[in-house]
């Protein structure tokens, strides 16, 4: 637990910052589905409570972890793949269009 | 190139001081002990009411079953968007032959992943899992086929229209689970507020129609996802 908080700053971090200097439009979608990832282990991690058992209730139990978060996670594995399905065909669409996967070439070749 | 250089330390420190503040925002929220009424209901009285042990399907497809719907909604604008963005050529992009003892190993592999696929879909309510997971794994079991046999193989079987025709079918057919609950006196997509059999919680049917449920909407994120994929993989 003491150890999840830093991973999921640290990869949001890294996600943030691949998209803010890298130029290969690959590596932004990369970058962004990195910071996808790290808010499912977010969502993960707050759902946790100590000796919680999961919420699967065939069995006698005292504490469960809150199943909310996890409910909420598997709609943003979805809707994750969903968009880095989207951003992908959208660079496909550029590449056929302008030759070159370089974000800053594209944005001097507008018009 | 100093000024690139310049461009990513100015980056790397904003980022930094991103990670730092989200950090303390971490720490401060995990130390505070919260009421969690939400949660509490749904663990106390969730498998009476439901009458699935999966308390994490009991969420998404009865108490906030209308947030499932607009789940699907999402994966059928991303198929629908990529499939009309993308060029509707024929020919394929995955032109790599692979060793026969591959495509041994994976048609021997294809029909454990649809009994695991079904299993995870009809179990759902019982155990972990559901409809998610198992179209999850449908839709990974034509990526397979993809890749090993080539993309005219898949395409003579299952085309984009047909998976698009499965896809629909799954969208009506969780809409009209939906009117159900309408019929029974309740709201839309209402499932066990109004009754409809929730059976012994622990054996296969019970749940009311969340079995039904799963299986729609696995039929929706398989072919779905197979769809976009299809449609990725295809170039002119």
């Amino acid at each position: 637990m003491i150890l999840v908080f830093p991973a999921i700053a640290i990869l949001i971090s890294m996600g943030i910052y691949a998209v803010l200097t890298q130029k290969n439009m690959i590596r932004i979608i990369i970058g962004i589905s990195i910071v996808e990832s790290a808010i499912i282990l977010l969502l993960g991690a707050i759902s946790y409570i100590p000796d919680g058992v999961a919420p699967i209730l065939d069995q006698p139990y005292d504490t469960v972890v809150d199943p909310l978060p996890q409910a909420l996670g598997l709609t943003a594995v979805v809707i994750n793949a969903s968009t880095t399905a989207i951003m992908l065909a959208l660079v496909i669409k550029l590449y056929n269009r302008y030759q070159t996967l370089d974000i800053h070439e594209i944005r001097k070749l507008r018009g | 190139m100093k000024k690139i250089n310049f461009d990513k330390v100015f980056s790397f420190i904003l980022v930094s001081l991103l990670g730092l503040f989200i950090m303390k925002v971490l720490y401060s929220v995990a130390g505070e002990e919260a009421a969690r009424f939400t949660a509490d209901h749904y663990i106390s009285y969730g498998v009476d009411e439901t009458g699935a042990i999966n308390i994490i399907t009991a969420i998404l497809f009865d108490y906030r079953a209308f947030d499932t719907l607009g789940e699907a909604t999402v994966i059928f604008t991303a198929a629908s968007v990529v499939a009309l963005l993308l060029p509707r050529h024929e020919a394929s992009m995955l032109k790599t032959e692979f060793t026969p003892v591959v495509q041994q190993s994976i048609a021997f592999i294809l029909p454990f992943l649809w009994i695991i696929s079904i299993f995870l879909i009809s179990y759902g309510h019982l155990s972990p899992g559901g409809g998610f997971s198992g179209g999850v794994i449908i839709s990974a079991m034509s990526i397979l086929i993809i890749f090993t046999y080539g993309y005219r193989y898949m395409t003579r079987r299952f085309n984009v229209k047909k998976l698009s025709l499965i896809e629909d079918i799954g969208a009506l057919a969780f809409l009209t689970i939906g009117l159900a609950g309408i019929i029974a006196g309740g709201t839309f997509l209402a499932n066990s507020q109004v009754g409809i059999y929730p059976g012994t919680p622990g054996e296969l049917l019970s749940g009311g129609l969340m079995p039904l449920s799963n299986f729609a909407v696995a039929a929706k994120v398989g072919t779905g996802l197979s769809v976009i994929f299809l449609s990725l993989a295809r170039e002119d």
